[in-house]
């Protein structure tokens, strides 16, 4: 339990040895700065987070429940417009799961309100049995436009959080130095996000939102303003930082691919209304390695069979 | 980067050079009499002169008081009632329209009934600065704080910020470049008032010594002041810009 990465890795045994030997740069890269300086201050900062009990033998509880959310926007034209019709979904803890769906269905609208940032029409969503009535920080959005604060640094930025959570300033300061060295960007921490790529800003704003440590992180096509290739990296770096502390994750995206390859289980929802229209697990090996998966039949079975099942429905879209 | 500002600059003092030269020719070429249009070089060493005097400096620091006490009032009210108005329907609702009536009025049209009640010292000239600076100031926070992202103030909120900070935590700071571009706009508008409230009806200042000078047909006299306004004008104006360019340091085209 020196280094809080061990420490949070520790929560789920049976993922624990394979973690540390294969999660790959980003944690190779963040022990020696917990060595280097002293890790135990870090620790000791929020000791209820590195030192949870074992709880990866029982079965997975849920952690999000949505009972039968329906969301109807008013339009300008005065026209009710429902986003959602009737959606029902239940997350397990630690799980992560993608929401797939074309552009309009509603996933962003679904996943605000999880983040109590909009309030359903009817329905409710419920997190750890308790109804969510507005955003805290047990639930941290990474959105698609970054939304990092200008006229902070990026340390500023990764140290809001702690701070805001009453996090004594020259602690927030090393855990928040930590978790930008952890996401890649060591040596950028007095720049400000208009000086940095739009992968760099992302990277940003993942660490400003895991230095709260959120128990669920809802992610909002966190990656969809990138090139391909920032976009791999992004992805790999993500799944490397969840398999080592595995928290739940709820993540929209367009891509069948990005979905299949990051997702334990994929929601496809369809379009006016927004319902669900089918949920899949993907049941592929982790830790999952690109270069490994793209060459499994069964990651390719998956994202054919999903694609096939949006073109389904795209004609029977038009036949209607 | 040094090398782009001084050639900036180079190209901002061009004008003022021709305006000069032009003012120069006005007279060496008779086109207007010496006694009515001083020559510019005169104008300047009488300037320097008068800087030196108590007495001018006493004019200088009684406008330099009322500016700055109008416009800085006229800040904290534009800026406190545009996020107040930006914050709360209800807010808005009470300050909008009273917002539109009083707006377009020219305020010089109070400064009578000013004079009536507040006197003819600082009261009055502050008011009406006051007055002239606060819409410019007000209506640019205004639409800053209400065009701030929504997504800043989610991440925030997320972030364990309550509802009650979010104005100070991120709104503030997120409407800061319309609300700077509101106060510069509000100080160039300061420092016109100042000196036409002081040339209207005043016991001292620039505006005062302007219209005491035209009065006795002091051409020279008559110039200094006005010389005056335009440079501390032009001081206030780069002092504002260095904070801006502070506070916007993080903002992208600041
Ligand atoms: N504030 C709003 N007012 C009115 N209608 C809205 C509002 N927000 C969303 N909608 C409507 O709700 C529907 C779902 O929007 P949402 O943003 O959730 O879709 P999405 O699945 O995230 O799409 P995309 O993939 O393009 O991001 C859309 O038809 C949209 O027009
Ligand atoms: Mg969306």
């Amino acid at each position: 339990m020196k280094a809080p990465q061990n420490g949070r890795g520790s929560n789920d045994v049976s993922h624990g040895c394979e973690n540390r030997r294969l999660s790959g740069r980003l944690l190779a890269k963040s022990v020696p700065y917990a060595k280097a300086s002293d890790g135990m201050t870090v620790v000791s900062a929020r000791p209820s987070e590195w030192v949870r009990p074992v709880t990866s033998k029982e079965p997975a509880s849920a952690i999000i429940e949505i009972d039968r959310v329906s969301q109807v926007f008013q339009t300008s034209a005065r026209r009710d417009h429902v986003a959602l019709s009737d959606i029902s979904l239940t997350i397990e803890e630690r799980a992560f799961v993608s929401i797939l769906g074309p552009s309009g269905c509603g996933k962003s609208t679904l996943l605000y309100i999880v983040g109590g940032f909009v309030t359903p029409t009817s329905g409710a969503a419920k997190m750890k049995g308790q109804a969510i009535t507005g955003p805290g920080p047990d639930r941290g959005p990474v959105f698609q436009e970054f939304a990092l604060f200008p006229w902070k640094t990026v340390l500023g930025n990764v140290m809001y959080g702690p701070r805001q959570q009453g996090v004594r300033a020259t602690e927030a300061e090393a855990q928040s130095l930590a978790l930008i060295e952890m996401v890649g960007l060591k040596g950028y921490e007095n720049f400000y996000p208009k000086e940095l790529s739009g992968g760099m800003k992302q990277r940003v704003a993942l660490a400003r939102t895991l230095a709260y440590h959120p128990e669920v992180l809802l992610m909002d096509e966190p990656f969809g303003a990138l090139d391909a290739h920032t976009r791999t990296r992004l992805q790999n770096d993500l799944l490397n930082i969840w398999e080592r502390d595995r928290k739940t994750v709820l993540f929209v995206t367009h891509s069948v691919d990005e979905a299949v390859f990051l997702s334990d289980k994929v929601v496809m929802m369809s379009k006016s209304p927004g319902r669900i229209r089918e949920v899949i697990d993907i049941d592929l090996p982790r830790p999952r390695r690109r270069s490994e998966l793209l060459l499994d039949p069964r990651y390719q079975k998956y994202v054919v069979d999903i694609e096939r099942m949006f073109d389904e429905s795209d004609e029977a879209g038009i036949a209607s | 980067m040094s090398r782009l500002l001084s050639a900036n600059v180079l190209l901002g003092i061009a004008p003022i050079a021709l305006i000069i030269a032009l003012w120069q020719g006005l007279v060496s070429f008779g086109f207007a009499p010496a006694v009515l249009l001083p020559p510019p070089g005169f104008v300047f060493g009488r300037l320097l002169q008068q800087l030196a005097t108590w007495t001018f400096q006493q004019e200088i620091a009684a406008t330099l008081i009322r500016l700055f006490a109008g416009f800085a009032i006229a800040v904290v009210l534009g800026v406190s009632i545009g996020i107040a108005a930006a914050a709360s329907p209800a807010i808005n609702a009470v300050v909008r329209p009273i917002v539109r009536v009083l707006a377009p009025l020219p305020k010089v049209a109070l400064y009578p009934a000013l004079l009536l009640l507040l006197g003819f010292g600082h009261g009055s000239k502050v008011t009406l600065v006051a007055a002239d600076a606060l819409f410019p100031i007000l209506l640019s926070t205004y639409y800053g704080a209400s065009t701030v992202e929504q997504k800043l103030i989610w991440s925030a909120m997320a972030a364990g910020t309550p509802r009650t900070q979010i104005l100070f935590r991120v709104v503030l700071p997120a409407a800061m470049p319309s609300i700077l571009t509101g106060c510069r706009i509000g100080l160039v508008i300061s420092c016109i008032v100042v000196f036409l409230a002081e040339m209207i009806t005043s016991t001292d200042g620039l505006g005062h010594a302007l219209v005491t000078a035209a009065r006795t047909f002091q051409a020279v006299d008559m110039f200094v002041p006005l010389i005056t306004i335009s440079l501390l004008g032009l001081i206030l104006n780069a002092l504002l810009g260095a904070l801006r360019s502070y506070l916007l340091r993080g903002f992208p085209e600041a």
